[in-house]
Parts: C-alpha cells; sequence; structure tokens
C-alpha cells in the first residue's frame, strides 16, 4: 500500500454514529430497568398501610372510650413489635381549660419515624 | 520504517475495540439485575388492593355502630362466619372493571398477646393452600371485645386487639 486509501469514509462515519447511538440506547434501557425497580422498592418499603391502619385503630379506640386500657396498649405494642418490626407509643390526655382532647401517636419502624398529635374540641 | 499509510484502520480499529469493551460491560452489568422490573410493581398493586379490602370490611355502616363487619365475623367465628369472610374478601379482591374474576387467593392468620403474655397465633381460614407462590402480606389491626367463639385456649377472655394477617396471592 503506497498512499493512504481514503475512500468509503462516509461509510466508516455512518458505521461509528450508528454504533454511538445504539449504545446510548442501551444506556437509557439498562437505567429504565433500575428506576422502575427502586421506585416500586420504595413504595413498598414505605409503611403507608401499617400507619394508616394504626390511626384508624387508635381513633376507634378513642370512640368506643378504651384508648386508656392497658391491655389493649399492650397488644398493639407487643403484637407490632414482633409482627411489623415496629415501635408504637400512644399517649392521651386533655387539657380542661381549652377543652380539648389530645393523643399523641408515635411508629417507627426503622426506615418510617411518624408522630403525629391529634386534637379534639369537646364541649 | 514508520509511515502514514492505513491511519483510518487504525482509528476504526481502535474504536471499535473501545466499543465492544463497553458494550461488554454494559451487557455484563445489566445481567446484575436479576428481577425484571414489573414484580415489585404488581407486588405493590397486590399489596393495595389486599389492605384496601380489609380495610372496607372494617369500615363501620355508621359512627353510632359498635363494630365493623370484619370484628363481627372474627368475634363470632363459626364456619357460617368464616365462609362469609372468604366470600367477601374474595370478592373485594377478585372484581375487576370488566365484571369478570380474576384468581387470588388468600391464607389469613391471626396473632395475639396470649394468657403468658408472648404472641401467639392460630389460623383463621383460607381459600387454598398455599404452595410458595409469590405472595404478599397484608394486615390489619381488629379490635375484638371478647374472646372469639372458637378460639385457641391460651387466649385471654375479655377486651383485645388482634393482628389479622392475610397472605396473597395470584394463582
Amino acid at each position: 500500500m503506497a498512499k493512504l486509501n481514503d475512500d468509503g469514509q462516509w461509510i466508516i462515519l455512518m458505521g461509528f454514529i450508528i454504533s454511538i447511538s445504539i449504545l446510548v440506547l442501551a444506556f437509557i434501557v439498562s437505567e429504565s430497568a433500575l428506576v422502575g425497580k427502586t421506585t416500586s422498592e420504595s413504595v413498598l418499603d414505605f409503611s403507608k398501610n401499617d400507619i394508616q391502619d394504626l390511626r384508624s385503630e387508635v381513633l376507634y379506640l378513642k370512640d368506643i372510650g378504651e384508648i386508656n386500657n392497658p391491655d389493649l396498649k399492650y397488644d398493639l405494642q407487643n403484637l407490632s413489635l414482633k409482627r411489623k418490626t415496629s415501635i408504637i407509643h400512644i399517649e392521651n390526655w386533655s387539657d380542661t381549660s381549652i377543652q380539648t382532647e389530645f393523643i399523641y401517636i408515635h411508629y417507627n419502624n426503622g426506615l418510617t419515624d411518624y408522630n403525629e398529635y391529634y386534637e379534639e374540641y369537646y364541649q | 520504517m514508520v509511515n502514514d499509510s492505513a491511519q483510518l484502520y487504525t482509528i476504526e480499529g481502535v474504536a471499535a475495540a473501545v466499543l465492544m469493551l463497553v458494550t461488554a460491560y454494559i451487557v455484563i452489568t445489566s445481567t446484575t439485575v436479576l428481577t425484571p422490573q414489573d414484580v415489585h410493581i404488581i407486588d405493590v398493586q397486590l399489596e393495595t388492593l389486599g389492605n384496601d379490602a380489609l380495610a372496607i370490611m372494617d369500615i363501620r355502616n355508621s359512627s353510632d355502630d359498635d363494630s365493623s363487619l370484619l370484628q363481627q365475623l372474627i368475634r363470632y367465628d363459626d364456619n357460617s362466619n368464616k365462609t362469609r369472610f372468604r366470600e367477601t374478601f374474595l370478592l373485594y379482591c377478585n372484581s375487576t372493571p370488566q365484571g369478570n374474576f380474576d384468581n387470588l387467593q388468600f391464607d389469613a392468620k391471626i396473632f395475639y398477646r396470649g394468657l403468658s403474655g408472648d404472641v401467639q397465633h392460630y389460623s383463621y381460614d383460607r381459600s387454598s393452600q398455599y404452595y410458595r407462590e409469590k405472595a404478599v402480606q397484608v394486615s390489619r389491626w381488629v379490635y375484638l371485645d371478647n374472646k372469639p367463639d372458637y378460639g385457641p385456649g391460651n387466649m385471654r377472655s375479655g377486651q383485645q386487639i388482634v393482628l389479622l394477617e392475610v397472605l396473597l396471592w395470584r394463582s
């Protein structure tokens, strides 16, 4: 080969462009698999239903006047520690000067920490 | 003797080698995601469905009512009430907008704090035997004004809160 052969440069250039664009597309596809996995995993990790369930149960106990029953509190605390590996703490008190009943709900499963002061005005 | 012939071929060779290396790297790293992405999304949907079904059954008709359907069914757990729990729960879980039925199955257990204070459980009801299908678990707190009629012997009598755990899978 005596001199540089510069035939077919367009073909080589097109080959570059196509292979690089396939590379970029492959990147996007592999990222999208991770995105779908991580988002649904974080939805599964977040204990929305546990908190809503606990909240409705505590307000139900208040409704039927059993919120200060220590047996029921132990049930909630022990079962949630054993079965849901989460810590629950419930306190309730009233402030007669402003006629308000307070309920403090604490929930922590290591990932999600939830604290709520529920207030209810009574006559 | 160094000369400048075939420079384009050399560049092409180097570029092809780099492309092949990078492609091999991407292929190897992407196969480490062992689970397909939609498996977890199906789990999320199944879990939401199960929790919603239990929540519907645990809602009182009005605030004057003392108890919900779920509380009644677990408190008076004879065979007809267990059948009613199974039918209601499966109806809520399996209904589709088209009117035909999905094929979800469940296995429900009840966890309680026994006489000695430790956590015990008994099997409440199931629609089919569980053979290690891909399942999710949903749960609901249930207040009982007394021990269930057919509850186990080491269960406390009187008021208590039990945890209803339901294993839910598509067969």
